[in-house]
């Protein structure tokens, strides 16, 4: 990881948009290495568009992104042999164990098969998996095929995380167990970027913030510096108001 | 080589639970069924004397080479099956494509990993139904180890360039052509492709011996060409067989894998974007914006059956592909021959029974499907119905109506068939109107009592009701209660077959309306005792476990 850049994740006037309708609209971004980014926004607000720019999944309609100091367009390999993403439906094998299928993504990104056990033990550990770890995967509830997608990912040791959503579906021990695991990563390192709409979990553990309201970046920053320059409000209501505000505005060409 | 692995292990994990173990099972039953049919086709008519005298006549090795090829022909009908309804939902839908493309391979490794498996597939299948018919042959012919060890390789020749060039086919046109109107030809590519498969099935277990063995005469001619992989795989055997093949004769099946390999490798760069696109594309055909929905239960509930056929692209061309079924079908004249060809009755009744008897098969071509629509497919909804204030009568009723309007697509699928293929006049087309009308109602009733039988068809925790067992007895038990209900048509019709002067056309004429005023009545009789019990099971059904 010496090789790594400062900034692990880089937009500039990054946009998308689907059929002429443009869900996000020049996104400017600079996350650090290290860090712990969260983005909020309503339902349909870019957040999934923005993961799935940043995972190369898919072609920008404008502007540029950088991660881990390269673009897709130039070395998109590269760029996936260093990132995880956790998509909000992770894309098990049925027919597969836990267990084979963290096996396949481990050998698809070139993990050596003793760091691969060793990290796969201690992820499944951690995230309370041993009793699904030999069980197919067509079995399993949506919070624990969650769990065992990310234990895939973690398994790669990724050194840019993308989450979506990634407590939906998790009870509250996974949950709270997810968000120490996430900042153990960031403690080895790992820049984590992830989408919620959990605005608590934002706030216990993001090192910034960043709020999307109808495809634009409105706001940014520290979650104290939000809150103070909203007159000390909780992260709640700078929320709401920021999402009603761009909304009148969207809405009120003046 | 990690894929592949993989999908081994999946496919080694697939008996581990008990759905798994009921379709492999299933699979490897039908496999056996169309080997076993191919096996006895072949046996039936390879000793045919007006065959192997033919074969004296011509020579062996041109003769066998065209029948050999008859015998491989089965292997591209499997691969447009398969690459135009299965390994196009592969291509764009399968869910794990978002790992494949995540992870540090190659663009085209996640397609090609769809061709490896559409072209297994292909092959297990074009084994099933080629396979036993050509070693039939080989075993007729003076034929060594070397042929049939060439078989397999011949099969892959014959399925796979087809699968390729289908796949790079799909994937160039979402790459350059996407959106809405593509997803609706890629939509009625898959569903004719899946009814044509089907329809050749059932074509290949009508056809009579003597058909094919003319079939066979005229595939045995040394002028009669045949498709280049067809023809490149047929050479190769019949060169094996007679001992004399080498090199030259092999380099043509290798050269069609190679260069549809090729090919599809030139395609698979741009299946990236081309996923992309596919996804852009999804929307639903039809919004119904500024309609409102009806206050009453049954049309509220009926009107959301109509909905999700309209909005999807699928179902609606089902119903187009249903059509070309039953034209086919009513074109080959498939189960009416017989009927048609009794000319001790009047032509006017001929008419109307052959009509009749292709209502009757149609209708059972999409009784399971519309039996679907009380329970079966209604999977999230499920937990809705139970939740919802307990009108089940309400809700089955609703359904009902929905599955009575879509029962009058085979009937007017058999009029328009009926008027230009077997020349109906109206008088003909209002009596055949008459009595399908009381045999539509007795399917509802029908549908009525399996589609909720709480025993066949209680869905589980999660409101799915897998297809496995239960759901094919289900089947079986609808296909003959419907069979039973329409019982007593079939013996009227025998029973006038073996008192062809019981009546003349002039009193049959007078007895039309009695017909089908006694149609209409038992039908109702058997769809309102099929509502009532329905509307029992349905309540039941609703209940919780």
């Amino acid at each position: 990881m010496s090789d790594a850049p400062a900034i692990m994740i880089e937009t500039r006037g990054l946009g998308r948009h689907y059929g002429g309708k443009w869900a996000l609209q020049g996104l400017d971004l600079a996350i650090a290495r290290g860090e712990l980014y969260g983005f909020l926004g309503q339902n349909g607000a870019g957040k999934t568009t923005t993961l799935r720019l940043l995972a190369g999944l898919l072609q920008p309609s404008a502007g540029q992104l950088r991660v881990a100091g390269r673009s897709h367009a130039d070395d998109s390999a590269a760029i996936k042999q260093r990132l995880g993403f956790v998509p909000d439906t992770p894309p098990l094998y049925d027919y597969l164990t836990g267990r084979q299928y963290v096996a396949l993504v481990a050998s698809l990104w070139r993990v050596d098969r003793r760091a691969r056990d060793e990290r796969c033990d201690r992820l499944f550990e951690l995230l309370a998996l041993g009793d699904a770890a030999d069980e197919l995967c067509k079995g399993y509830s949506h919070g624990t095929r969650k769990k065992v997608h990310l234990a895939a990912v973690l398994v790669t040791a990724p050194e840019v995380l993308l989450l979506d959503e990634p407590t939906t579906g998790l009870d509250p021990l996974s949950t709270r167990r997810l968000k120490e695991l996430l900042k153990d990563e960031v403690a080895r390192g790992t820049t984590v970027m992830f989408s919620t709409h959990v605005l608590e979990t934002a706030e216990q553990i993001c090192h910034r913030v960043g709020v999307l309201a109808r495809g634009r970046l409105v706001a940014e920053g520290t979650v104290a510096a939000l809150r103070a320059a909203h007159g000390g409000q909780s992260l709640e209501d700078v929320f709401v108001q920021l999402s009603d505000t761009s909304g009148a505005s969207a809405q009120d060409p003046a | 080589m990690k894929l592949l692995l993989a999908d081994l292990r999946a496919l080694v994990n697939l008996p581990a639970t008990a759905i798994g173990r009921r379709a492999t099972f299933g699979l490897l039953v039908g496999l056996l069924l169309l080997g076993a049919l191919s096996w006895w086709f072949a046996s039936t008519v390879a000793d045919n004397p007006r065959l192997l005298l033919l074969l004296e006549q011509r020579g062996q090795g041109a003769s066998l080479r065209g029948l050999l090829g008859y015998g491989l022909m089965a292997c591209p009908m499997v691969s447009t099956w398969l690459g135009l309804a299965m390994a196009q939902r592969q291509l764009f839908e399968t869910p794990e494509l978002w790992l494949w493309r995540t992870a540090p391979l190659p663009g085209w490794r996640g397609p090609l990993q769809v061709l490896l498996r559409a072209a297994f597939l292909s092959a297990v299948w074009a084994g099933a139904l080629a396979g036993p018919f050509v070693v039939a042959l080989l075993r007729r012919s003076p034929a060594g180890p070397t042929a049939y060890a060439l078989l397999p390789v011949a099969i892959v020749a014959c399925t796979l360039p087809l699968l390729a060039t289908l796949l790079s086919a799909q994937i160039a046109m979402a790459r350059f052509l996407s959106g809405r109107a593509l997803r609706m030809v890629f939509a009625a590519l898959a569903g004719a492709a899946s009814v044509g498969f089907t329809l050749w099935l059932l074509l290949q277990l009508f056809t009579t011996r003597q058909h094919r063995v003319q079939e066979l005469v005229d595939a045995a001619a040394p002028t009669r060409a045949l498709p280049p992989t067809i023809e490149a795989a047929a050479q190769l055997l019949e060169r094996a067989a007679s001992g004399t093949a080498g090199l030259a004769d092999l380099l043509p099946v290798l050269g069609w894998i190679g260069g549809a390999t090729a090919l599809f490798f030139a395609a698979a760069l741009l299946h990236p974007r081309a996923h992309e696109r596919h996804l852009e594309a999804d929307r639903p055909l039809w919004r119904g914006r500024g309609r409102r929905w009806p206050a009453s239960l049954p049309a509220a509930i009926r009107k959301k059956e109509f909905a999700q056929v309209l909005q999807q692209p699928g179902a609606l061309i089902g119903f187009v592909v249903f059509a070309v079924l039953v034209f086919g079908l009513a074109q080959q004249q498939v189960l009416v021959t017989g009927i048609l060809a009794n000319f001790r009755v009047p032509r006017e009744l001929r008419v109307v029974v052959a009509m009749l008897t292709q209502w009757f098969l149609a209708v059972l071509f999409v009784l399971y499907t519309h039996m679907g629509r009380l329970s079966l497919w209604d999977g999230a909804q499920w937990s809705l119905y139970m939740a919802a204030p307990p009108r089940p009568r309400a809700i089955l009723r609703g359904k009902l109506q929905a599955i009575a309007v879509f029962l009058l697509w085979p009937l007017l699928l058999v009029i328009l068939a009926g008027v230009k293929l077997l020349d109906a006049d109206l008088l003909a087309v209002s009596r055949f109107v008459g009595v399908a009308i009381g045999g539509t109602l007795a399917a509802l009733g029908v549908i009525a009592v399996v589609g909720t039988w709480p025993r066949l068809m209680r869905p589980d925790r999660d409101g799915q009701i897998l297809q496995g067992g239960k759901t094919f007895l289900a089947a079986m038990v609808m296909v003959t209660l419907f069979e039973v209900t329409l019982a007593p048509a079939a013996i009227a019709w025998w029973w006038l077959g073996d008192h062809p002067h019981s009546f003349t056309s002039a009193e049959l004429a007078q007895l039309w309306p009695h017909i089908v005023g006694l149609a209409i009545g038992y039908g109702a009789l058997v769809g309102l005792a099929g509502l009532w019990l329905g509307g029992r099971n349905y309540r039941r059904l609703l209940q919780p476990n």
